[in-house]
């Protein structure tokens, strides 16, 4: 059977090319946790176990400023986009609404257009009408990256989700704000949750947008990290990186289980 | 009666508008008015620090010469470079997850996404460890004794590829896998109990009705990396330097120069947006075509 044995070879391949990417995706990664324990200032050779850099990092604390910059920017801004994603997305409810193409288009511009852009249209205005940057600025632009996220996460939600429960409650003499309440809130409470989750890890990822509207003495943690790397004084950042994967894993993790308890497994 | 209801769409189309008033307020002010600025910019006299409110063309005239040009052109084929790569290393991996058992296809997406957490410039800066002249790779190479002399791979534009794939392969796989996954697999069956070979089969039915997840995920993986900035920064060398290190240069280097770093945003928003129709239309045409139907004549052809 030519065929057969052909349509194996098709699924073999695609298992190597599955395989290959995994060590492709991984291989830096590992790389670089073990060599947060490796005992020397050149960071590519072996020399032995420590837990230094880790104390380095505890120890510095420019690190640790940034640090708290990231997660307070993160917060604030996952806050944020999340409350307006979660009012734009009810209103956008309405097919009927007469500004939702118009609306809409506004939201899903930003997914397409590089963000470097956003980066120089933003430090240009901040320019333009002379306020001083810094915290706040960035919070306003990372407010502005995360909204479309936001909104495109709960509408989907709310577009995917079962109408007749909400026909069932108002029939059922519930008041209308007892619907929104028991019924709907909670219905979208997967949607607020994945989108403030994403509005989160943007957030804390962003380099070049904070790059553009971040003023002097305001660093984040990618801010930071590429000012060690330009400098070259880079022993504290593979320990500081995992840290930080280890806190992308748990939240992974945390994501995985809330959705299991919650939401039963989908 | 009748009132009743416009009264009520009314009502409902008003509550939309004060539903939505924030996030369109938020997204005018602080993403539409910063283009307008930049288009002002783009006029205006460049000056060391900052930027001179006269009339000027200068910025627009420079950015078609020789050396704007070709940093364009580089930059374009870096990027399409680097989608063409995803979606090739990308469709067989999205293929062989969507056809896994439902048991463990969410694990295998949950390592597709990890790497997509995972902070960007950690991912780039693993990247800088394994491809130094004294890294990972080069010390591996040779005591396989497979060079005498280690590579020079960081600082060149092969490095700001694998980088580039490395870091835009998820938003290829992600896309495509959530077509392939929905894809009627019985259109598939039908050809091939036609008589279809299983490679005819998949150039003519599986590939044309993942286009969908192949259009989503070129732009998603092309536009990013048509302005990356970060990724050439640090694996890249300062020879050829791509246009979002020259935008990002302009505004943030002294000497300073706005205008041009303005009239450059502006070129590239423009051709992201001819793309970005051209895509529109040709995903219009085959939609009027039906991709659906498409591959029902197909299958009917055999």
């Amino acid at each position: 059977m030519p065929e057969l044995n052909r349509a194996r070879f098709y699924k073999s391949m695609n298992l190597t090319v599955f395989t290959l990417v995994m060590v492709f995706l991984y291989i830096p990664i590992l790389l670089l946790i073990i060599f947060s324990f490796n005992d020397a200032k050149i960071i590519t050779s072996w020399q032995g176990f420590t837990f230094r850099y880790y104390r380095l990092l505890w120890e510095n604390t420019a690190i640790k400023a940034a640090f708290r910059n990231t997660l307070l920017i993160a917060g604030l801004a996952t806050l944020i986009s999340t409350v307006l994603g979660i009012l734009a997305a009810l209103g956008l409810e309405n097919k009927r609404f007469s500004g939702r193409k118009g609306i809409l288009a506004l939201i899903y511009v930003p997914l397409v257009i590089p963000d470097i852009l956003m980066g120089v249209s933003l430090a240009l205005m901040f320019n333009f009408t002379r306020v001083q940057t810094g915290m706040f600025t960035v919070l306003i632009a990372h407010v502005t990256f995360c909204l479309s996220y936001t909104v495109i996460v709960i509408q989907s939600r709310l577009e995917g989700f079962d109408r007749s429960l909400v026909e069932a409650a108002m029939d059922l003499g519930a008041k209308p704000s007892q619907v929104f309440w028991r019924v709907k809130f909670p219905l979208m409470m997967p949607g607020i949750i994945a989108a403030a989750l994403l509005a989160f890890t943007l957030s804390i990822d962003d380099f070049i947008i904070t790059f553009f509207t971040s003023g002097r003495g305001f660093d984040t943690l990618p801010i930071y990290v590429e000012g060690t790397i330009r400098r070259g004084t880079i022993t504290t950042i593979n320990s500081l990186s995992t840290i930080m994967i280890a806190f992308t894993l748990f939240l992974v993790v945390i994501t995985k289980r809330i959705r299991k308890n919650l939401f039963g497994s989908f | 009666m009748i009132e009743a209801e416009i009264k009520a769409s009314k009502a409902k189309n008003n509550a939309s508008w004060l539903l939505t008033a924030p996030a369109l307020i938020w997204l005018m002010i602080f993403f539409a008015v910063p283009y307008l600025i930049i288009v002002i910019y783009s006029f205006l006299t460049a000056d060391i620090y900052d930027v001179k409110f006269l009339f000027s063309l200068d910025s627009f005239r420079q950015a078609f010469q020789s050396s704007y040009l070709r940093t364009f052109f580089l930059s374009f084929k870096l990027a399409f470079m680097t989608t063409a790569i995803c979606l090739l290393i990308g469709y067989p991996v999205a293929y062989f997850i969507a056809r896994s058992r439902e048991t463990i296809k969410n694990n295998l997406l949950i390592f597709i996404i990890i790497p997509f957490w995972t902070n960007l410039i950690i991912r780039i800066f693993a990247w800088r460890i394994f491809l130094s002249y004294n890294g990972v790779l080069n010390e591996a190479l040779m005591r396989m004794n497979l060079i005498d002399q280690p590579l020079e791979i960081l600082r060149t534009d092969l490095a700001v590829l694998i980088v580039m794939v490395y870091v835009y392969l998820p938003y290829m796989i992600l896309p495509l896998y959530s077509v392939i996954e929905k894809m009627d697999w019985t259109l598939l069956h039908a050809a091939m109990d036609l008589g279809a070979t299983e490679r005819r089969a998949f150039f003519k039915v599986t590939l044309p009705l993942s286009f969908e997840g192949i259009i989503a995920g070129s732009i998603l993986v092309f536009i990013p990396a048509l302005g990356a900035y970060l990724i050439p920064q640090l694996v890249g060398n300062q020879r050829s330097l791509l246009v979002g290190q020259v935008i990002t240069y302009k505004i943030k280097n002294i000497p300073r120069n706005w205008p041009m770093a303005s009239a450059l945003s502006l070129i590239l928003l423009f051709v992201v947006a001819v793309l970005l129709i051209l895509l529109y239309l040709a995903y219009k045409s085959r939609r009027r075509g039906g991709s659906a139907r498409q591959g029902t004549d197909l299958v009917q052809r055999y």
